[in-house]
């Protein structure tokens, strides 16, 4: 069965560009426009989420809280999470990483960087 | 006259010629108040039509896309016929054939890794939108300035025209940039991988 990639973002753009390499490569892929929608809609799956690959500036909850809030709960304390931004800043990343974050890609990028990433916590 | 008289008419005289130059300034910002007051109108303007454009380009890119899917989807199917043709020519020993076949082929991947190139660099829409988003916020944060000198000039806030739209929640990076990486990818992995 095919892993479950769920795709935050509020670019359709990117949204549709990520999911596009992703399931090129065979995964399942579940896309969220903010961190809430994100919230919302891996409470409601009955699928397990394989990985997570989220941007930070979003309206409604960005990409820490999102992060956040899902280290916080049991179920996806171990579960990898990619961050995609646009956001280069040292301190951008040193905040990622201290929330919980487990990788960094910065935008823009290419797609066999983005499956090179998701090749360290999935099978591609 | 007394010295006493003499210091009440130059006071009298400073205090007349001060009054003219504060009526002189009050007509000076009267003058100006309808120019602002335009400017502030054209705000909501001006940062609509720098929304049109993200929303133009979004679905413009969204269509490339989708194009670009199906080019691929194609181009897939292509390649998958070009190596069945190769491999009945292969058998009947037909050479020139199957040069022609895997010449073929090699064109096709080209062509679908410059499709996977064209989506990479189609990702320029949300660099751009954030950039678009940046510019409408500077934008608002001038029109609600110009409200507060309007308001002050004439004692009410200028009239709300039809352009007046409530503001829209922008998430953004104002540093966002299609070049001028910093950092490579290595030095981030790295920055995570060595984390306390």
């Amino acid at each position: 069965m095919a892993q479950t990639i769920l795709v935050v973002d509020d670019s359709p753009t990117v949204v549709k560009f990520v999911s596009f390499s992703l399931k090129n490569s065979g995964f399942n892929v579940i896309s969220a426009c903010d961190g809430m929608d994100a919230i919302e809609k891996i409470s409601n799956m009955s699928q397990k989420v394989d990985l997570v690959i989220t941007d930070l500036n979003m309206p409604n909850l960005d990409g820490y809280g999102l992060i956040d809030t899902l280290r916080h709960n049991e179920q996806h304390r171990e579960t990898p999470i990619i961050i995609l931004t646009s956001e280069e800043g040292s301190e951008d990343k040193v905040k990622g990483m201290n929330v919980g974050a487990s990788s960094y890609l910065v935008k823009p990028f290419k797609s066999s960087l983005l499956l090179n990433e998701v090749s360290k916590y999935l099978e591609v | 006259m007394t010295m006493t008289d003499l210091l009440q008419n130059q006071i009298q005289k400073e205090i007349s010629e001060l009054t003219d130059s504060i009526n002189l300034i009050v007509d000076n910002f009267k003058t100006l108040r309808n120019p602002l007051a335009e400017s502030h109108e054209k705000v909501p303007i001006a940062a609509r039509q720098l929304d049109k454009v993200t929303e133009q380009t979004e679905a413009a890119a969204n269509r490339m896309l989708d194009m670009l899917e199906t080019i691929t989807e194609r181009q897939g199917e292509v390649i998958t016929g070009l190596e069945t043709i190769k491999g009945e020519v292969e058998k009947q020993g037909a050479e020139e054939l199957t040069t022609l076949a895997n010449s073929l082929v090699e064109k096709v991947n080209t062509n679908l890794n410059d499709a996977y190139s064209i989506m990479d660099a189609l990702q320029f829409q949300d660099i751009t939108s954030q950039q678009v988003n940046h510019a409408v916020s500077l934008l608002e944060d001038l029109g609600g300035k110009l409200q507060t000198i309007v308001t002050a000039f004439h004692g009410n806030p200028p009239e709300e025209t039809a352009e007046e739209m409530p503001r829209k929640e922008r998430a953004f990076d104002p540093r966002a940039d299609m070049n001028d990486k910093k950092t490579n990818q290595a030095d981030i992995d790295n920055l995570f991988n060595n984390r306390a």
